[in-house]
C-alpha cells in the first residue's frame, strides 16, 4: 500500500533521516514514539503536506512524491480534529464529497452510512463547537473516510480524550478498520494503544525508525536500548518449562526462578514486567505464600527522574525495580544488601511460543 | 504585615489611576458629543440636512466610499493573505511600504498623487478615460490610497489567526490550493472580512486630507461630507457644519454596532 524509501527532511534543528517503511493493504500500522520524535512530520510527509528533501513515497504502486495532497487519495485526521467551525456536522462529513459532480442523493446516502458506522446519526445538525471530544473525533473520522480514501492517517487520535472515551474509541477504531479494511497509519506515544490496535508497530525516536515489528516483537525483543527505554525498560526473562496449575494459572521457570502467572494457552517463551511492577522490601514480607517472591542482592542503584531504579540479582536473573524516591529513602538500601522482590502477578506480560524467532 | 498593607495600598492606587484614566477619556468623548447636541438648533439641523448641497454630499460620500472599499478589499485580500502565509525575500520591506499610507499624513499623500498626475506617466493616464484631478474618480482614488493599507493591516491579522491546518485538511479532502482558499479560508475569515470592510468603509467616509488635495471641494461636484464641514465652517455656517458632524457621528456609531453584531455571534472553536 505505502512504501517509504529513504525519506529525509530537515526542519531547523529537527530532521527525519532515511526513513524506510512499508505498510500492507488492510494493515493497521502504528508509529510509536515519544513526543518530538518526528511522528507528525512523518505523517505530514505521507499526506503530501510537506515537501521532502530526499526519498520517495509510493502509494498503491504509484510514486506520489511530487503529487499535491489533493491527488493522493488520503484520509487525514489531524490532532485536535480541526473540524470546520462554519459547517455543521453533516456538512463537515460531506465536505470531501462536494467536490466534483456527485448527485445530492449519493452524498446524503454516504453521510448517512458513515454517521451510522460511527454512531453519530443524532449529531448531524449540530455545530462542531457543541460536541464533546469523543464526538468530534468521530466526526473527523467520518469526514476523512467519506471520499473512500485508499489510506487513513490518524495523528494521535486518542491522546486528548479522557481515559474512558479513549478506551471506547480504541475498540471503535478496531471495528471500523475491520469493517472498511482500509490501510491505516496511526501515530501515538501511548504504548497500550499501540499494543491493542497495531498489526505492526514502528518505533520512532529522534527522527529515526528504531524498530519495526509485531507488538510482541517490539515488547519482548526490543531491538536496542532506545526502544527498550521507551517501552519502560521492562524486565524480560527467557522461560522454559511450563506447568499448568489450574484456575488459569501456570508456573514457569525463568532461570532458577519459578514464577506463577495467569495464562491459558501455548507454552510461555518469554515474560516481561515493567520495573514499576517489581516491589522491593528490606524485610521478609508477611503472609504464608512465597509465590512470586524472591530473595536477592542489590547490585545497582541509580536515580531515574523522580524515582530510583534498583537492580537486584535473584538467583540466575537480574531484575530492575523502580520506586519513588521517598520510598527508597525510607528503605536504606545499599549495594550488597539482601532484599525481597515481589512481582505484581497481574502485570506480567506473556509471549507465547508461536511467534518464535 | 506592614509590607502587605503597603502592597495592598499600592495595588489600589494603581487600579484607581487606570480606572480614572478610563473614566476621564470616556467623559471627554461623551462631553464632546453632548456639547454638539446641546448646541444644535434642531429646526436648522433639519433644514441643513435636507438642503440639496448636503444631500449631494451624503450621496457622493456613500457612493465613493463604497466603491473605494470594494476596490481596496479586492486588492487587500490577496495581498494580506500572501504576507500572512508566505515568507519571501524582502518581505519586511514590502510590509513597511504597505504601512506607509497609514503613517504618512493624508494631505501629503493627496499632494503626492496630485504631483503624480503632473508627471509624464500621470498625464498619460489622466483623462483616459477617467479624470482624477479635481474630479469624482479622484475622490475614489484618494480614499482607496488611504484605506487599502488599512485593509491590508486588518486582513493580515485575520489571516494570521487562521490555523493553516484547516487548509491542510481541505487539501487532503481533494481540494486544490485555490479551491481551499475560497471554500475554507474565506469562510473562516468571514468575521474579519466583515469587520475590515466596515472599518475601511467608515475610514473612507471620513477621509478628508488626501481627497480635498487631489479632488478639491467644489459644492455639488466633489464635496464629500468632511469637505462640507470645512466649507460650512469657512463660511461661518455653524448649523450646517454641526448637521454634517452629527451625520458622521451617526454613521460611525452605526458602523461600530454593525461590527459588534456581525462579529460577536461567532467565536473561534
Amino acid at each position: 500500500m505505502i512504501e517509504i524509501k529513504g525519506l529525509s527532511i530537515q526542519l531547523g534543528d529537527f530532521s527525519l533521516s532515511d526513513i524506510n517503511l512499508e505498510v500492507q493493504d488492510r494493515e493497521y500500522f502504528v508509529i510509536l514514539g515519544p513526543t518530538g520524535a518526528g511522528k507528525t512530520v512523518l505523517i505530514e510527509c505521507i499526506a503530501g503536506l510537506r515537501h521532502i528533501q530526499k526519498g520517495e513515497v509510493w502509494l498503491g504502486g504509484v510514486n506520489v512524491t511530487r503529487l499535491p495532497p489533493e491527488e493522493r487519495g488520503i484520509g487525514y485526521v489531524p490532532q485536535d480534529y480541526v473540524l470546520f467551525p462554519f459547517l455543521n456536522v453533516a456538512q463537515n462529513i460531506a465536505f470531501g464529497l462536494r467536490r466534483g459532480k456527485r448527485p445530492r442523493q449519493e452524498i446524503a446516502d454516504r453521510v448517512d452510512q458513515l454517521s451510522r458506522l460511527l454512531g453519530i446519526s443524532s449529531l448531524l445538525e449540530r455545530s462542531p463547537r457543541s460536541l464533546s471530544g469523543g464526538e468530534k473525533q468521530r466526526v473527523a473520522l467520518a469526514r476523512a473516510l467519506a471520499p473512500s480514501p485508499r489510506l487513513l492517517l490518524l495523528d494521535e487520535p486518542l491522546s486528548s480524550l479522557d481515559q474512558q472515551t479513549s478506551k471506547r474509541l480504541r475498540l471503535e477504531l478496531r471495528r471500523i478498520h475491520q469493517d472498511t479494511g482500509i490501510a491505516t497509519v496511526h501515530i501515538t506515544h501511548n504504548q497500550a494503544e499501540a499494543e491493542e490496535l497495531a498489526g505492526r508497530i514502528a518505533v520512532i525516536n529522534r527522527g529515526r525508525i528504531e524498530q519495526v515489528g509485531s507488538p510482541a516483537d517490539v515488547f519482548f525483543y526490543p531491538g536496542n536500548q532506545a526502544v527498550s527505554d521507551f517501552i519502560g525498560a521492562p524486565n524480560i526473562l527467557e522461560c522454559h518449562c511450563c506447568e499448568k496449575l489450574g484456575k488459569g494459572l501456570v508456573e514457569v521457570k525463568c532461570g532458577d526462578l519459578s514464577i506463577v502467572l495467569p495464562h491459558d494457552g501455548r507454552p510461555v517463551r518469554r515474560i516481561a514486567l515493567s520495573p514499576r511492577d517489581v516491589y522491593v522490601s528490606d524485610v521478609e514480607p508477611p503472609g504464608p505464600h512465597d509465590v512470586n517472591r524472591f530473595k536477592g542482592i542489590v547490585t545497582g542503584i541509580r536515580l531515574f527522574g523522580a524515582s530510583v531504579r534498583v537492580e537486584v540479582s535473584a538467583g540466575s536473573e537480574r531484575l530492575l525495580a523502580e520506586m519513588p524516591y521517598d520510598v527508597y529513602e525510607d528503605m536504606d538500601l545499599d549495594i550488597g544488601k539482601e532484599v525481597y522482590l515481589i512481582l505484581k502477578l497481574r502485570r506480567i506480560r506473556v509471549h507465547e511460543d508461536k511467534a518464535a524467532r | 504585615m506592614r509590607t502587605l498593607l503597603k502592597a495592598i495600598a499600592g495595588e489600589r492606587a494603581f487600579k484607581a489611576a487606570t480606572a480614572g484614566a478610563l473614566a476621564l477619556l470616556s467623559l471627554f468623548f461623551l462631553g464632546i458629543i453632548l456639547s454638539i447636541l446641546s448646541y444644535t438648533n434642531w429646526d436648522a439641523f433639519i433644514e441643513a440636512l435636507l438642503s440639496p448641497e448636503i444631500l449631494f454630499a451624503v450621496r457622493l460620500s456613500f457612493v465613493t466610499a463604497t466603491i473605494a472599499t470594494a476596490l481596496s478589499l479586492l486588492v487587500a485580500v490577496p495581498v494580506a493573505y500572501t504576507i500572512s502565509q508566505h515568507s519571501f525575500k524582502g518581505k519586511d520591506l514590502v510590509d513597511s511600504l504597505l504601512d506607509l499610507p497609514i503613517v504618512v499624513s493624508p494631505v501629503a499623500l493627496g499632494a503626492a498623487l496630485l504631483v503624480f498626475f503632473n508627471t509624464p506617466l500621470g498625464s498619460a493616464i489622466e483623462g483616459r478615460p477617467l479624470s482624477f484631478v479635481f474630479a469624482v474618480p479622484g475622490i475614489v482614488l484618494a480614499q482607496f490610497t488611504i484605506i487599502s493599507a488599512l485593509a491590508v493591516r486588518l486582513l493580515k491579522s485575520t489571516f494570521d489567526n487562521i490555523d493553516t491546518r484547516y487548509e491542510q485538511v481541505g487539501r487532503t479532502l481533494g481540494y486544490s490550493k485555490a479551491e481551499v482558499f475560497f471554500k475554507v479560508t474565506i469562510p473562516l475569515a468571514r468575521n474579519g472580512l466583515i469587520a475590515s470592510a466596515i472599518l475601511t468603509w467608515a475610514r473612507a467616509i471620513g477621509e478628508f486630507g488626501a481627497t480635498v488635495t487631489l479632488a478639491g471641494a467644489t459644492p455639488l461636484k466633489t464635496e464629500t461630507l468632511p469637505a462640507a464641514i470645512a466649507l460650512s465652517l469657512s463660511t461661518a455656517n455653524i448649523e450646517k457644519a454641526i448637521a454634517v458632524v452629527l451625520i458622521l457621528i451617526i454613521i460611525a456609531i452605526a458602523a461600530l454596532m454593525t461590527i459588534r453584531k456581525a462579529v460577536g455571534r461567532r467565536t473561534p472553536i
